[in-house]
């Protein structure tokens, strides 16, 4: 008996060594799966679609592709994820999804997946991902709840993150002797100077749309001019006096910008800059890809590209997406193994080659890279100021976000006092968290 | 007695079916949805997790001015539409309420605008509200005037709004209305023709009252439907500048995607529901006093002879 047990078990370690030796292919358990994920429609996931054909045939893991609206895509995940069993193998989320998901405890800890030896690649170096995206995207539980810090863990892996740079036009900029801005004042004297100089130009293309839009807008200039939206107990500050410069700045924003700029959407903004409109564009580094597409821009090859300028501080914006895997998830080893590809030095890379925002230093460290896209370097040097925590992410940020933007849009076309503006914001906040128990310590 | 029984209940037994239906696809989501409105629902709990609150809701959101004012822009909004509509639907009506050749053609044609599908109707007209390359602002300026900030300034935005849904319901009015008017009794336009009346006469003392049934139940359908007018204003201005065209469907949507507040959205879709039920309930009443009305002028008729 006992020399059976030790000869079936001698025969099963020696099938286990040979297909490990023999085949040594990670993916063969997986062989033939279908993946279903959900993916935004955004410049980089585009890119990602490109490179999933690759995945598959290395791998034989099929991947089918949901695209939704990034915004649309968080109402139907909602839905995927209080399922029983659900559709969705690996999700990409809004970087404020995180706050709900994890709360909710819908997503897995990745933690499970890291340890175990048959699906983490130990060559995956994650060192080289970018510190500002993984704190911003990928951690939850530390500081504040939503900030890495002792008590954080992973709970997704950034995949199309965005930092903020500014866009300009090298032409027009020479033309008239115009010093590419490094401070606010510079910026905002740039951004009315260039329509008095260059009749028809607006000096800055920026998001102004009523709701999420000018309150991403606002945001953007609150970081670097000082400010934040909480303090450390969660009471509204929005409304001292960086709330009102950040106001101040993005009213003359849109007050210099093109015609229309104040129903401006990222993709309005967008093509205000690419056709010719605007002289400056100050958003995600995922629309460099489409400034520099000749089929799509009038303006290839005259974009120059900047740090997010300075204020008080440097802070450029982070955000974009992140993928992680359900916990209702069916084959969430398959998936673990897609995203660990997606996001593996080579995945990036690929990805990146393609049109896609690089997660990993080294991607923007690439000589092929830097020759196929030469803003690549600026947007590296970008990431160093990368501010994870210029909006807080928590479950109530959706209502105090809209509120920001319909006041904004207040301040922006009925001529709103900012100051009153902010502070009817901040009163209206500390009513939210409030309710929502975040007053319960003090 | 046994088939005395079988015999009574046969008529329910018919009727089952759709008062099964009835239950399963109106009053149980109608049950819910009341239900959900007394809890503090997120999103992303089941129902089950929800806390229940009671009427915190409903008191909240009186209190909410951005509901109120959305609730405002609602009234304003359905109110102006409807009476546009009505002047311009009926108008067209009275005056196409001829033989002219190929008439078929030409309604088939004006209520084109009605068929198509409200996301479309929303892209169309926010590409010619275009500030830069829309074809009003190009065509102002090609005459020399100042480009008109259609969805960028609060009040344009909603005059733009209501231009786009007088364009596209008012055929459904002059729809209802030319029926209408074709079906009027003869006798009466030719006795009041032989009495000398004008055409001016012949619609205001003849025409029009004898429509008014028909145009009080078509202007309270399309009151109703004006409440709940979602795409087009989504498409074309989302809500803004500010809240200057946040209507009341617009609002719940986002209330409960955006802000994640499911209880919330309910209670107002239940608000929204108990003003809808008002107008029905007048449309109903206006039915039962109208039908009165003619039953005792019969009866009065009658008696003469």
């Amino acid at each position: 008996m006992l020399n059976f047990l030790k000869y079936t078990t001698a025969a099963a370690a020696g099938l286990a060594m040979m297909s490990s030796t023999v085949l040594a292919n990670p993916y063969e358990p997986y062989e033939g799966t279908t993946l279903v994920v959900n993916f935004p429609a955004h410049p980089h996931y585009n890119a990602v679609m490109r490179v999933l054909p690759e995945f598959t045939k290395e791998t034989g893991i099929r991947v089918e592709v949901d695209q939704l609206q990034y915004l649309k895509m968080r109402e139907r995940q909602t839905l995927e994820l209080t399922k029983d069993e659900g559709d969705y193998d690996l999700i990409a989320y809004v970087v404020f999804s995180k706050a709900d998901y994890v709360f909710a405890d819908q997503l897995e800890n990745l933690a499970r997946y890291f340890m175990n030896p048959k699906l983490s690649d130990p060559k995956y170096d994650a060192d080289d991902l970018i510190d500002g995206y993984v704190q911003n995207i990928g951690v939850a539980g530390g500081t504040k709840g939503y900030l890495p810090g002792k008590t954080g863990s992973l709970y997704g892996i950034p995949f199309g993150s965005e930092t903020s740079v500014l866009a300009y036009r090298k032409d027009i900029f020479e033309k008239h002797g115009i010093a590419v801005p490094e401070t606010y004042d510079q910026l905002l004297d740039a951004a009315c100077k260039i329509p008095e100089v260059e009749p028809g130009v607006g000096g800055m293309a920026s998001r102004a749309a009523s709701g999420h839009q000018a309150s991403h807008a606002f945001l953007l200039h609150l970081a670097p001019l000082g400010g934040r939206v909480f303090d450390g107990e969660w009471n509204p500050i929005i409304n001292n006096e960086a709330g009102v410069a950040a106001a101040n700045a993005l009213k003359t924003i849109v007050d210099c910008g093109p015609e229309g700029a104040q129903t401006f959407g990222p993709a309005e903004a967008a093509a205000a800059f690419s056709q010719g409109q605007a002289a400056m564009f100050m958003d995600s580094i995922a629309f460099a890809a489409g400034f520099e597409d000749p089929s799509k821009s009038k303006v290839a090859g005259k974009v120059g590209y900047a740090l997010h300028p300075e204020g008080v501080r440097r802070g450029s914006q982070t955000g974009g997406f992140g993928i992680a895997i359900p916990q209702n998830a069916q084959n969430k080893e398959a998936a673990f193994l897609l995203m660990q590809w997606l996001t593996s030095k080579k995945g990036d890379l690929m990805v990146a080659m393609a049109g896609g925002n690089p997660s990993r230093f080294s991607t923007y460290e690439d000589a092929g890279l830097n020759e196929k896209y030469p803003y690549s370097a600026t947007f590296g040097e970008a990431l160093k100021y990368a501010d994870p925590d210029w909006r807080p992410i928590i479950p109530t940020w959706g209502k105090i976000n809209a509120d920001i933007g319909t006041s904004m849009s207040k301040v922006l076309t009925e001529g709103l006092d900012p100051q009153e503006a902010l502070d009817g914001v901040a009163e209206r906040a500390r009513a939210i968290m409030d309710e929502a128990g975040y007053y319960t310590w003090n | 007695m046994q088939m005395a029984n079988v015999n009574r209940l046969t008529p329910y037994m018919f009727l089952a079916p759709a008062v099964v239906i009835l239950v399963i696809a109106l009053l149980y989501p109608i049950g819910y949805m009341i239900y959900a409105s007394f809890l503090d629902w997120n999103p992303s709990q089941r129902i089950g997790e929800a806390e229940f609150v009671g009427l915190r809701n409903y008191i909240n959101l009186l209190g909410d001015e951005s509901f109120r004012e959305s609730l405002s822009v609602t009234l304003k909004f359905a109110g102006i539409v409807v009476f546009l509509e009505m002047l311009v639907g009926v108008g067209l009506a009275l005056l196409l309420d001829r033989n002219i050749r190929g008439m078929s053609a030409l309604r088939t044609l004006f209520i084109l605008p009605m068929m198509i599908a409200p996301i479309v109707v929303g892209l169309m007209w926010r590409y010619m509200y275009h500030p830069t390359v829309g074809i009003f602002n190009r065509t102002l300026k090609s005459l020399g005037f100042e480009p008109v900030p259609w969805l960028s300034d609060g009040s344009w935005a909603f005059t733009s709004v209501i231009i786009a849904d007088v364009w596209q319901w008012t055929p459904f009015i002059f729809i209802l209305s030319l029926a209408a008017l074709q079906s009027l009794p003869q006798s009466a336009l030719e006795a009041s023709r032989i009495d000398g009346a004008t055409g001016w006469q012949q619609i205001w003392h003849i025409k029009l009252p004898l429509m008014m049934p028909v145009l009080i139940v078509t202007c309270l359908l399309r009151l109703i439907d004006a409440f709940k007018v979602l795409e087009v204003v989504l498409v074309l201005t989302n809500g803004g500048p500010g809240l200057s065209t946040e209507i009341l469907s617009l609002r719940i949507s986002r209330t409960a995607s955006e802000f994640r507040e499911l209880g919330e959205a309910a209670a107002m879709s239940n608000y929204l529901l108990i003003v809808l039920l008002l107008l029905t309930l007048a449309m109903f009443f206006y039915n039962k006093v109208s039908e009165m009305r003619t039953a005792r002028l019969r009866a009065a008729a009658e008696g003469d002879d």
